[in-house]
């Protein structure tokens, strides 16, 4: 069995290797990756789109049902796993090489298993606000420089599950009000669909965006408003992820 | 090329190189090591020593400017998150009564 697993290893890292040995020198113009659209993106993008950063005309214009999609997908996630049926939360006698003192937590699935650690508690409350700072810079510059929406989600929903690991799950909740939560979880299709829908108003083309010089002001703020939904939303649909996890 | 430029890269290559010692290190441990804690503590020394060198020979590398200060952001956060994260790691095991040094066993099943 070792030797069967050091001989697929091998094989493999011997294929990939001569993969690699084949590619294109880096940065090569006439590799196939630069003679296809990339190259007309490169030439055309900013007059095409009016858009200041070529990722987001990609992301947003040229592949913008592509994007649309993405967002959709993020939602059926949530929306398959809320689906799902809640089953019983595993009970520690169910496992046989769980150790004994795990025992204790058989009260329930919302006993928590260990008590916060200070420490933990203590570098959480240090760094959270700048994780938010981060995210919400990583969402207001994410078309013009590295960053967007989809990052910016990350960001919101991981600080989400580390305020609800140190502060319980029923003070972290209060973070997303419940009224909302229908709303919010859907904001990226959402938000994506009706400037998409303003866009066919405005241009003829579902998720167009005016491209001339003078429809500025109004294209940053529809790429804007895309980029909330998409943060927004992603960040509930993280959150609610999370929350839908029992024990 | 002026003297302080030599002493400046060479205190960069000679810290982004310490930084891949750890790194290298860390990561053996992290795959040879026989339970979480060792595993934990091996894994730490990839964020903050290693991470943590290589930031910082990068900061020394082009001459120290304003810009740099968020290098000097990240080292802080490295620094922070890196042991926090060990230790809740290492923490969780204990509280939760994993034992000590059988994880390998298991591994092999």
């Amino acid at each position: 069995m070792r030797w069967l697993g050091l001989a697929l290893v091998v094989v493999a890292a011997a294929t990939l290797m001569l993969g690699v040995a084949d590619l294109p020198p880096h940065g090569a113009p006439d590799a196939p990756v630069h003679t296809h659209v990339g190259a007309r993106y490169l030439e055309r993008g900013v007059a095409e789109t009016g858009m200041r950063n070529l990722v987001t005309a990609v992301l947003l214009v040229y592949r913008g049902f592509d994007t649309f999609l993405e967002v959709v997908v993020i939602f059926s996630a949530l929306v398959a796993v809320v689906a799902l049926p809640r089953g019983r939360a595993a009970r520690p006698d169910d496992g046989d090489d769980r150790p004994p003192a795990a025992s204790l937590t058989a009260e329930g699935p919302a006993q928590q298993l260990v008590s916060v650690s200070p420490v933990v508690a203590f570098v959480v409350q240090l760094l959270g606000p700048f994780i938010a700072v981060f995210a919400l810079a990583s969402l207001y510059r994410g078309h013009v420089s590295p960053g967007g929406g989809f990052q910016s989600a990350a960001i919101f929903g991981a600080l989400f599950i580390a305020i609800a690991l140190v502060q319980g799950r029923e003070r972290a909740a209060l973070l997303v009000p419940r009224g909302a939560r229908v709303w919010l979880q859907a904001l990226g299709p959402l938000s994506f669909a009706l400037i998409g829908t303003v866009g066919w108003i405005l241009t003829g083309a579902f998720l167009g965006y005016p491209a001339d010089a003078a429809a500025y002001a109004l294209r940053e703020a529809m790429v804007v408003a895309v980029e909330v939904g998409i943060a927004v939303g992603g960040a509930v649909i993280l959150a609610q992820l999370f929350m839908a996890m029992e024990g | 090329m002026s003297v302080v430029i030599v002493l400046q890269q060479g205190l960069s290559v000679l810290l982004v190189l310490a930084g891949v010692v750890f790194l290298a290190g860390g990561t053996l441990g992290l795959v040879r090591l026989p339970d979480l804690y060792t595993r934990a503590h091996a894994a730490s020394k990839c964020d903050s020593v290693g991470a943590g060198s290589i930031l910082l020979g990068l900061l020394f590398y082009g001459g120290v400017a304003f810009e740099d200060l968020r290098l000097v952001l990240l080292v802080f956060l490295v620094l922070v998150s890196g042991p926090t994260t060990a230790h809740a790691l290492a923490r969780a095991g204990f509280r939760t009564g994993l034992p000590v040094g059988r994880a390998r066993e298991r591994d092999d099943r």
